[in-house]
């Protein structure tokens, strides 16, 4: 019998994936999981100084993180949602801004931990029932309930703090 | 072209070692078929009095022991197909619980065969006239007819029906040679009535058993767009009876309403595959790749008959080309499809076994007879024994199965999983079903498949919204699922 790593579910022996979620069992090779939602943060911050200020590209990012262990600015555009995680080998599971480069494992960012959303007028934050909580400025959110988000506001998945920094609003 | 002697037993499609019991019900259904009163093609009364003879040397052990010691050991049975047989794993394991062992098995065109024309097809296109064809769909499926009809060889015949709830002969089968008056005849078609697709079947299975050739592809292409009601039955007897005669059936669906499930299992009896048409645009490209695959015909009607061995569980089986497709298990003998020119066969087993099967050094896991009919060989093609074994180890190994495996099941989680989903929709378990096609959806992700999974994301939320699936999307993720495995791989696996 092979227990999945990821859903605990029981295989027979001899199975290469899991019958419930997927997932390449033990005993093989893991797929490449690398994601590109990383490889493009990545690239993007190749050239990007690490200043403070609100960065000016690309021009249609509407908001950057800044993370402020590493002083690196991640802009980012093209959707008005996005979860932050970590990446684990094997898992499913694909947050759309993937923490690992940030010591987000030992900083206790959970696989899907937080989701920052623009809405009509508002930039909310929401905690998506993390293991180690998210804090707004200090204060510990209530998971799955959604909080407004300022320009400078800090937000601390866990250990690791990332500070907000809205565009023209 | 001589083909080289075989012995008795390759003649019966027996192996070495088979029981009288097993030579007897060999030799009935090679009779059943070559007896001098039932055979049709040239030849096959010579090849009846070569299976007469081997039985009766067989069937009596000691004339059976005088000749087996003629025989010499290594004698290879000439094929006319290539095959290979991939395991995910080099042995089984002694262990006290079920294990698993996947197999796929690799049916290929002979290199030599490869540029002989392929044979003459006779094809009976059924297309649905029923009122919802109307407008662009009709219109597209009347030009995909013209632009076949042009296409056609001199020596392939064309017939085309037209059903609602009667059917009616477009042109009836044969060859084309003046063909402004048959396109005219196509352009001529009017959709009205219902959609009973059995009144269509009947038609197109009397055009094509009047020109039916064992020399030929004989086929039938089923077009529509609707669901049949009360018919189901006697269509899947309709299909069962072509499938004796070996004529495949394929299935086309344009749109969101017609039952994929019906119609895959129609299909999957003769041997052939359902496709899904979501846009009318895509009609014409569908029918004429369709049309190109016939012509490419090597071998047809490929069977793979298997014997029940104690504590094997063959748990699922899937074609993963040319035309991905599961296989009907519900009979022993499995229709594996047709084997064409360029492209090889390939059928996924996924294996059960049971700690039984695993007592002796080694375990048998299939004892089949693999049949084809190459309509290019003017002889009956002799059975061939089949078998996957695999030694019994103590100690599990620690190698990476195949790419070729690890690959293939990569793609079938995905569709098992969407498989599962629906099935559990289907039975009213909203929340089981969408939790599933949530996991599917992430996987797909991180397999790079960005717009199927959004696709299935949105049937989550429809889902959720609506307390059911759509019709639309439901065809969508299972035929999405089913083309990723035609598509080259978005992530690399590594080894």
């Amino acid at each position: 019998m092979i227990i999945c790593s990821n859903c605990q579910h029981e295989n027979v022996s001899g199975t290469l994936f899991c019958v419930e979620c997927g997932t390449q069992l033990d005993g093989v090779e893991t797929l490449t999981t690398k994601s590109v939602t990383q490889d493009q943060i990545t690239d993007d911050l190749k050239d990007k100084s690490a200043a403070v200020e609100p960065p000016s590209s690309p021009a249609n990012s509407w908001i950057s993180l800044h993370l402020m262990d590493s002083g690196k600015i991640l802009p980012l555009a093209s959707r008005t949602e996005f979860t932050m995680g970590r990446l684990s080998e094997g898992q499913p599971i694909m947050p759309d801004i993937d923490l690992t480069p940030y010591q987000a494992y030992a900083s206790g960012v959970s696989r899907l931990h937080a989701v920052i959303k623009r809405e009509s007028e508002k930039t909310v934050v929401m905690d998506l029932g993390s293991s180690n909580g998210t804090y707004l400025n200090g204060r510990r959110l209530n998971p799955h309930t959604e909080e407004e988000l300022k320009h400078g506001d800090v937000v601390a998945l866990g250990k690791l703090k990332i500070q907000v920094l809205l565009r023209n609003v | 072209m001589p083909e080289p002697q075989s012995d008795y037993y390759s003649q019966l499609g027996v192996s070495r070692d088979a029981s009288q019991e097993d030579i007897k019900r060999a030799y009935l259904e090679a009779a059943q078929k070559l007896h001098p009163d039932k055979n049709t093609a040239a030849g096959e009364t010579e090849l009846f009095l070569g299976v007469q003879q081997a039985y009766e040397t067989l069937s009596n052990p000691k004339r059976r022991a005088q000749y087996d010691a003629t025989l010499s050991p290594e004698e290879k049975i000439n094929l006319p197909y290539e095959y290979k047989i991939i395991y995910s794993r080099p042995n089984l394991v002694q262990l006290d619980e079920p294990q698993m062992l996947y197999v796929i098995l690799d049916l290929q065109t002979p290199l030599e065969a490869r540029r002989i024309p392929s044979p003459p097809l006779n094809v009976c296109i059924v297309l649905d006239r029923s009122t919802s064809m109307k407008g662009e769909k009709m219109d597209m499926v009347k030009s995909a007819a013209v632009q076949i009809l042009r296409n056609l060889r001199p020596q392939d015949i064309l017939s085309v029906v037209a059903f609602s709830d009667r059917a009616e002969v477009i042109i009836p089968a044969s060859y084309h040679q003046d063909r402004s008056r048959t396109e005219a005849r196509i352009q001529m078609i009017q959709p009205s009535g219902g959609t009973e697709i059995f009144q269509g079947l009947e038609a197109g299975t009397k055009e094509v058993m009047r020109s039916h050739d064992a020399k030929r592809v004989n086929h039938i292409i089923l077009l529509t767009d609707g669901q049949t009601y009360g018919d189901e039955q006697k269509c899947l007897e309709l299909a069962s009876k072509l499938n004796e005669h070996n004529i495949g059936i394929s299935g086309m669906g344009i749109g969101e309403e017609w039952n994929d499930i019906f119609l895959d299992v129609l299909a999957t009896r003769t041997g052939g595959s359902s496709a899904y048409i979501a846009h009318p645009q895509d009609i014409k490209k569908l029918l004429l790749k369709k049309f190109d695959a016939l012509a490419q015909i090597y071998a047809e009607d490929v069977v793979l008959d298997t014997k029940e061995l104690d504590g094997i569980n063959l748990s699922y089986a899937f074609r993963l080309q040319p035309d991905p497709s599961p296989i009907l298990m519900d009979e022993p003998a499995l229709r594996l499809g047709q084997i064409l020119q360029d492209t090889s066969t390939r059928v996924i087993f996924e294996y059960v076994i049971q700690p039984t099967a695993v007592k002796s050094d080694l375990a048998k896991i299939l004892d089949g007879t693999l049949k084809v009919s190459i309509s290019s060989k003017p002889l009956p093609t002799p059975p061939f024994r089949i078998h996957f074994q695999r030694s019994v180890s103590d100690n599990p190994e620690t190698d990476t199965p195949p790419t070729e495996i690890l690959q293939a099941l990569s793609r079938l989680m995905l569709y098992r999983m969407q498989e599962k989903a629906r099935a559990e929709i289907r039975e009213g378990n909203l929340e089981a079903g969408t939790r599933q096609l949530q996991t599917l959806a992430a996987n797909l992700l991180t397999q790079g498949e960005r717009s199927l999974a959004q696709t299935i994301m949105l049937e989550v939320e429809h889902i959720q919204k609506q307390e059911g699936i759509s019709d639309e999307g439901s065809k969508k993720i299972k035929y999405g699922t089913r083309a990723l495995f035609l598509a080259p791989p978005k992530k690399e696996l590594i080894s």
